[in-house]
């Protein structure tokens, strides 16, 4: 019996009370469908005064419904001695007795069992694909006993610094660290971390997954001084050769080598579900980074189009000041071309990256591909968009160039907005740029391809030698520069007029529970 | 009030309003009971004054935002002396120089897979002799012989040196290290055996080199005429054995043998026999500071390098634009040979010409 419970249940807890206390929920208390509703509408009045109001009460051990507010469902108790009822607006159940609602464990456990079933019938949960209905979390009996006796307690708050930690920089780490900072905060990847997901399944002691679940509960630990990742650095090292080497890296590289490694290591957390299919993974990786890009080569003779889709992690961008020309098209812009040393109208924006990334490029007669609809090789045009977006966008700016001719780093200034919306980008969108025009979104209420900016990383210096640090998001609107082990704070004008070098955007449909 | 089926139609306007505003008050009560019900439950299962906290707690995390100090309130710049384990070792090392020490622990850095390869090399020929030459190799790579942290310095004295300037600088993932493993494979041995030489080129190697046969691995010692761990008697020892009672004297002498009806060894020959240390080839970013520095500090290696494209490496381009490309190709396993051949000459060693090592290094690619 739980504290909130009373001795007088045991008198209902007898045969078959279960299935009738069952009976109870589905018919007068949750109704799911349109018809249950109905028949609770028509059936449930008072026996006495006909309301159908007025906290409605049924009696657990007869037939009876009364009002709670007039008092008739108490008249029936005391004849009758029926000591239990239930409201029939919320199923709390009341004891005469005792005088108050009691929670019984395992009524309780009926409760919710009718109410999740009832929750599944309605109507929006079948179209919108919402399974189950949120429930908070309630402490046990025993973490309210170990919460009871250690009062002090951290709470994040706007102001908080709980969640912010800085990272010692072990020797040319920058470039981990500043990665480690990105993934840190973001939002889905860290409440899956805190909520203790990952289940195992590694005999030896070297999953990455564990480690970066470790490193969360340093981050939210409280400690002031900064963490040392080294066991980060020995695991990653060990599970992605290639990036090996006590010398200066690329952020991007391991980002994706990062990645690549959690994605592997999380095989024992998708249920069981199609573990080693490369094109059905739901490991939390793939859930939030993965993303599909559509690529679409059109025969210029037949004009047949073959689409190939590949799941990506991020997307690279080129920058004008490349030796490839770069294309700019930003509406009201008379067109003005742009060569590799020119400068443009305005600031190249990202968006301007994102539309010379999807622009239907002609292949040369060079690269003829072969036409499955004319049996020749012809000539092409191949045009890249977005097919499926992920959770996270992270967008790489292709600032280190590595022609024949130099190798070099592109500081141009690429202008990155808070609010990214990318539906001009998606597949679907495909048909109204090919006909020329640009679309400006017109439902601004769907909020499907909108995102919101949470992380930059930067790059100082010059291709031999430089110097990585983040900006990230906390707390809704507030940012914060992590250079290695000291984070200060920083104004989103900072933010924005940085350089940029990689950022991650997250998508700002929130799905409700 | 009576439950009936109503018809909304045939009502006015005032009617229509009053209904409306009783379902909307009902609905305002149910919600609040609903909230109600809520805190009582909290209240009555003991969790609802579970997220309260005290005032100090607050305090203590609250964010700083001043200059010259960080959001906790600390000054930069005070973590210089934080030390680490090394998962690897177990030692305790400096949190600032723990990414060069476990490069080296793990076997990835440049010296290290030169030392594994001797490892190797020596457990597979059981000799006691080789491995006393390799650790005195390894006792100088230590962990403090690691210079300072600043870049672009070129420390050509520390033959350890992490490298500095170098031509594809901002990332340099090392693929050579994919290729280590297989590269193993074939070689590999410190010494030359002198059983499989004939006579012309056992003279032309004795020429160069000390020569003196390892009682151990019965292979001829490498090192230069000088070499300190033989002494001139164990030179003349080998030479009157291996080439006959007229062999005795040591080029220094200048005595010179006439042979006739021998051609002049060919370079190529010989380097079919010798073995060579492939493991400096592997990886491909090493600088000519760092060869020259290796090649100095142990000349009994014989250094093979093949003549790459020098540097020019394709790989950047390669992962720059895949957008996808998840793998990253192997490297070509070039290096920058043109220095060691230059040094080579210096060491009175015969110029190599190409060697049919790079037939090796296709099969690789």
């Amino acid at each position: 019996m739980s504290p909130a419970g009373c001795s007088h249940v045991n008198g209902f807890k007898v045969d078959n009370w279960k299935q009738n206390l069952r009976v109870i929920y589905q018919c007068f208390v949750w109704s799911g469908s349109v018809e249950t509703r109905k028949r609770k509408a028509k059936s449930c009045v008072c026996h006495l005064c006909g309301a159908h109001l007025n906290r409605l009460h049924s009696c657990l051990h007869c037939v009876f419904f009364g009002c709670f507010s007039k008092k008739h469902i108490h008249d029936h108790a005391k004849n009758k001695r029926h000591n239990l009822a239930i409201d029939l607006l919320y199923g709390g159940i009341y004891c005469f007795v005792c005088q108050d609602y009691i929670y019984d464990k395992d009524m309780e456990q009926i409760a919710k069992e009718e109410q999740r079933k009832a929750w599944k019938l309605q109507e929006f949960c079948k179209t919108s694909g919402i399974g189950e209905k949120y429930s908070m979390w309630e402490p046990t009996k025993r973490e309210l006993e170990l919460l009871r006796h250690n009062p002090k307690r951290r709470k994040i708050t706007a102001n908080c610094t709980i969640g912010l930690r800085g990272l010692i920089n072990l020797g040319n780490t920058c470039f981990m660290n500043c990665i480690v900072q990105a993934l840190t905060h973001t939002p889905l990847l860290r409440d899956f971390f805190l909520s203790d997901r990952h289940k195992c399944e590694m005999q030896s002691s070297s999953c990455l997954v564990c480690e970066m679940s470790q490193l969360f509960q340093e981050f939210y630990s409280g400690h002031r001084s900064p963490h040392i990742p080294f066991r980060l650095l020995h695991l990653v090292w060990t599970h992605a050769r290639h990036l090996a080497g006590y010398e200066q890296q690329d952020a991007h590289e391991f980002l994706i080598a990062a990645l690549d490694v959690l994605h592997r290591h999380c095989k024992g957390d998708d249920n069981g579900k199609k573990a080693n299919n490369p094109n059905h993974c739901s490991c939390i990786i793939d859930q939030i980074f993965t993303g599909g890009l559509q690529s679409d080569v059109t025969c210029q003779v037949c004009h047949g189009v073959s689409t190939t889709i590949d799941p990506f992690w991020d997307i690279s961008l080129d920058l004008p000041g490349s030796s490839t020309p770069f294309w700019p098209l930003s509406p009201g812009s008379d067109g003005s071309v742009v060569n590799g040393d020119g400068h443009p109208s305005g600031a190249t924006t990202l968006t301007d990256c994102l539309r010379r990334f999807t622009r239907p490029e002609h292949l040369g007669s060079s690269a003829k591909i072969k036409c499955s609809g004319c049996h020749s090789y012809q000539e092409s045009t191949k045009q890249l968009t977005m097919k499926r977006l992920p959770i996270v966008a992270c967008f790489h700016l292709k600032r280190f160039e590595h022609s024949a001719k130099l190798r070099r780093k592109i500081t141009t200034y690429v202008s990155f907005p808070l609010e990214l919306d990318m539906t001009p980008f998606m597949a679907s969108s495909k048909e109204s740029r090919m006909n020329g025009q640009y679309q400006q979104p017109v439902d601004s209420l769907n909020n499907e391809n909108k995102y919101s900016l949470f992380a930059v990383v930067n790059h100082q210096g010059t291709l031999e030698s430089g110097h990585y640090t983040t900006f990230i998001r906390q707390h809704k609107d507030q940012w914060f520069k992590c250079d290695d082990a000291i984070i200060t704070k920083a104004s989103i004008k900072d933010v924005l007029d940085s350089e940029g070098f990689t950022d991650a955007h997250n998508d700002s449909q929130t799905r409700t529970q | 009030m009576k439950m009936e089926d109503m018809s909304l139609s045939g009502l006015e306007n005032t009617k229509l309003e009053a209904l409306a505003h009783d379902v909307y008050s009902d609905l305002v009560e149910d919600a609040c009971l609903g909230l109600c019900f809520e805190v009582h439950r909290a209240v009555k299962q003991g969790y609802f004054f579970l997220d309260e906290t005290d005032q100090e707690s607050m305090k203590d995390f609250e964010i700083v935002d001043q200059p010259g100090v960080d959001i906790f309130g600390q000054v930069y710049n005070q973590w210089k002396n934080k030390e680490c384990v090394c998962p690897n070792c177990s030692r305790s090392i400096a949190a600032s120089r723990f990414a060069p020490h476990l490069e080296k622990c793990l076997g990835m850095g440049r010296n290290s897979s030169r030392i594994a390869n001797r490892r190797i090399a020596s457990s597979n020929n059981t000799s006691k002799s080789e491995s006393d030459q390799e650790d005195n190799d390894d006792i100088n790579d230590n962990d403090w012989s690691y210079g300072s942290e600043k870049k672009g310095e070129l420390m050509h004295s520390n033959p350890n040196s992490p490298r500095r300037s170098k031509s594809l600088k901002h990332k340099n993932g090392e693929l050579s290290s994919n290729v280590n493993p297989e590269l193993y494979k074939y070689n590999y041995s410190s010494g030359i055996s002198y059983e499989t030489l004939g006579p012309e080129e056992l003279r032309s190697i004795l020429t160069t080199q000390c020569g003196v046969v390892s009682e151990h691995t019965k292979k001829m010692c490498t090192r230069s005429q000088r070499c300190p761990q033989h002494t001139d008697e164990q030179r003349r020892a080998v030479r009157v054995f291996l080439l006959g009672p007229s062999a005795s004297a040591l080029p220094d002498s200048d005595t010179m043998l006439e042979n006739d009806g021998y051609d002049a060894p060919d370079g190529q020959l010989i380097m079919s026999r010798l073995q060579w240390d492939g493991s400096s080839d592997i990886s491909p970013s090493d600088s000519a500071s760092s060869k020259a520095s290796e090649f100095f500090m142990k000349p009994s290696t014989l250094t093979l390098t093949t003549t790459g494209s020098g540097g020019e490496r394709d790989k950047g381009q390669e992962r720059e634009r895949g957008d996808r490309d998840r793998v990253v190709s192997g490297g070509s396993g070039s290096s920058s040979s043109q220095n060691a051949l230059a040094l080579s000459s210096r060491k009175k060693r015969p110029k190599l010409p190409v060697p049919p090592a790079l037939s090796i290094y296709d099969d690789l690619n």
